[in-house]
């Protein structure tokens, strides 16, 4: 679910850039308020179910059972989970890097791979998780990564590892198994596509002129699509934050990730204040992917590329 | 004039299938818990009580599992409330006790049970006191259920039989004991709420009362214990993940649902070996109450499906026999209505004795709120 937002966010970001160029064509003083009537709707309803219960809840997280001002929410949320925002950082931080190591090695493979058969096989796997939604994610791993689960029976079976030092892999790990297993396929996706459109005249000249591939592919191919890579993982940082079935699935006790605590506040103590408050940390963490994004799209609109 | 006879006639035939529909009363029944709760109203009571009484559509909702299944029925009958709303939408909902007790003290239910026959067949406090507050006519228990250690006897071969028993047990079988923490479900919340029960010295004052502010520290201090506890114990992904744990040979010991526990035993889910035992001074256990919305829109036909849900037959059949609750009545009315052997078969490992000795209520809403925050600020920190 939260995995289709960004994907949209970030391909309107450009063709919305390109469209403010366009009104003049048009001309006159009717179709702005054609044009406004037109987005009205949309933004109606960005207002009313977004903004409006987004101010709501940040009003809530600093208001009192008496309606007076108060910071005593906040002490609250640190107080009792400031190791879950720490975890929650870390585990999604550590996400984010092995995503970008798998999507570049993906991505890199597919566009200078030469054995056709495998590139193809490749193509077509790689985006299976893209389908699957977080949930059934987590579920799936829950079996997967258990001590006696699936993973474990073929690493014993191929005689990896002795049956002894079997273990659970249900914590951070399995958290973070989850996430990159679910996340790198959409940030391939979107390097595969900037890596296909680059001229190949420069991954051939590289070549004759006698470099590896892995050479081409970190100091002539990463270069051109580092914006692409980092539009696709500020978006994965940023969904990543917000699951909420992954860690309650496969890890609900300390540490956890913050929105297991939000939930775990409302459900268990109906206590919307604190929750809130939780709320509006993660936001905080959020916001610098956000930064990153727009720094990055406002510099793209800019340049023009 | 062939095709307008045709028309004509696939209209009144669509007037005839449209008309009973409009004349039947739908009973909204909104139940918090698990799949298992909509299951036995959807599957079983539903159909029964719609053959009895002809036009009546009985529809169930759910809400979820835990406490905030029934924190969702709380927040749309406040809504309703809090809007003037002549009727409410809900007839009958299926709560937890801190659900029915918040519910109760703002106005929400109605009172029934001196109106319905069943009211008469039931005999636990839990009919009258939810968690330390009133609810005496407010609600009926449709069953009760208890939380106990599930073990495997090939590795466990005499389970503990107190908590101290326990804290020596894991010492020696490091991670071999499992459970779900307080964020992944009851059955380890009421493991907590049993280890504080056990080695706070507070005892029945926790389930009684009066609440004492100044226990916090008590209670603090016997979770203290529980954090070195923790150490040797492997925290589990939920109810299920407990089970799933035992099952895979994971663990050997952990608190589970009596009722689930049995559940997966019947579907042949469970290692058939596995056993329960439940150590004193007791775990909690819980009723899930059925009430009735203050301005419930079909009132009278909600006390009808609850009197029914209520008979000894139904306690017997659906309660006991297919769903492996604890009834709901006074067990007198509900055994002599089944074979011994399916009467057996819920106390096979915990004897009716035992069930009554160590099959404790949760404690009071405010001892529990310090007792989860608690193990957040002490346990988990």
């Amino acid at each position: 679910m939260s995995s289709e937002g960004p994907s949209r966010v970030a391909h309107s970001a450009p063709s919305g850039g390109s469209a403010a160029a366009k009104p003049p064509a048009w001309g006159g003083q009717t179709p702005r308020w054609a044009a406004l009537a037109l987005v009205l709707p949309a933004l109606v309803v960005v207002g009313l179910f977004f903004v409006v219960p987004l101010l709501l809840s940040a009003v809530g997280a600093f208001r009192a059972a008496d309606g007076s001002f108060t910071l005593a929410h906040f002490d609250k949320s640190l107080d009792l989970y400031s190791r879950d925002l720490i975890f929650t950082v870390a585990i999604v931080a550590l996400s984010t890097v092995l995503i970008a190591i798998v999507a570049i090695a993906i991505a890199g493979y597919l566009t200078l791979g030469e054995n056709p058969r495998a590139v193809a096989v490749l193509r077509w796997l790689y985006r299976w998780p893209l389908f699957i939604p977080f949930v059934v994610a987590g579920q799936v791993m829950r079996t997967f990564l258990a001590k006696n689960g699936m993973l474990n029976h073929v690493l014993i079976g191929a005689g990896l590892i002795e049956p002894i030092s079997a273990e659970s892999m249900l914590d951070w790990r399995g958290i973070v198994i989850a996430f990159v297993w679910k996340q790198a396929p959409f940030v391939t996706l979107l390097l595969a596509g900037a890596m296909a459109s680059l001229e190949r005249q420069h991954i051939e000249a590289a070549r004759n002129l006698g470099a590896p591939r892995w050479r081409v592919l970190i100091d002539i191919v990463l270069p051109q699509v580092r914006g692409t890579l980092l539009v696709g993982l500020v978006l994965s940082f940023v969904t990543m934050l917000s699951v909420l079935s992954v860690p309650l699935m496969i890890n609900p006790n300390s540490p956890t990730m913050i929105t297991v605590d939000v939930a775990y506040r409302i459900n268990t103590f109906a206590d919307y204040a604190v929750a809130n408050a939780l709320c509006l940390l993660s936001l905080l963490l959020a916001a610098v992917g956000a930064a990153f994004y727009l720094r990055h799209a406002v510099k793209r609109v800019e340049t023009g590329s | 004039m062939k095709a307008r006879m045709l028309l004509l006639s696939i209209a009144v035939l669509g007037v005839a299938a449209a008309f009973p529909a409009a004349a039947q009363t739908t009973l909204n029944v909104v139940s918090a818990g698990d799949q298992n709760m909509v299951d036995y109203v959807n599957n079983y009571l539903g159909p029964k009580f719609e053959q009895m009484n002809p036009g009546v559509k009985v529809r169930a909702v759910g809400t979820g599992p835990g406490d905030s299944g029934s924190q969702k029925i709380y927040e749309k009958l406040s809504a309703q409330q809090k809007a003037g709303t002549a009727t409410w939408d809900v007839d009958v909902a299926v709560v937890h006790q801190r659900g029915a007790a918040t519910m109760v003290d703002e106005k929400l239910l109605m009172p029934y049970r001196n109106d319905v026959a069943a009211g008469k067949l039931v005999s636990r406090d839990t009919a009258t006191n939810a968690l330390g507050a009133n609810v005496d006519g407010y609600v009926l228990p449709m069953f009760h259920s208890q939380i106990a250690f599930a073990y495997n006897p090939d590795v466990v071969k005499t389970p503990p039989k107190n908590f101290t028993e326990l804290s020596d047990w894991v010492k020696k079988n490091p991670k071999q004991f499992g459970y779900n923490g307080v964020k992944g479900g009851m059955s380890g919340v009421g493991f907590v709420m049993g280890w504080v029960n056990a080695n706070s010295g507070l005892g029945d004052k926790l389930e009684k009362g009066p609440y004492d502010p100044a226990a916090k520290a008590t209670i603090e201090k016997s979770l203290a214990g529980l954090k070195d506890f923790n150490q040797y114990v492997v925290m589990t992904p939920g109810n299920a993940g407990t089970l799933d744990m035992l099952n895979r040979g994971e663990i050997a010991m952990g608190p589970v649902w009596v009722d689930m526990f049995y559940t997966w035993m019947a579907d042949g889910k469970m290692n058939p070996k596995v056993k329960l035992s439940l150590p004193s001074p007791g775990l909690p256990g819980q009723p899930m109450y059925y009430v009735i919305p203050a301005k419930a829109a079909n009132a009278a036909m909600a006390k009808k499906f609850i009197d029914f849900a209520e008979s000894p037959e139904v306690q017997a059949d659906g309660i006991v026999k297919q769903f492996n609750w604890y009834p709901g009545i006074d067990p007198q009315y509900v055994q002599s209505k089944m074979e011994p052997a399916a009467w057996n078969k819920l106390f096979t490992d915990i004897s009716p004795a035992d069930l009554s000795k160590n099959g404790r209520p949760f404690p009071l809403s405010q001892y529990f709120t310090d007792i989860v925050e608690g193990y957040e600020r002490v346990v988990l920190k």
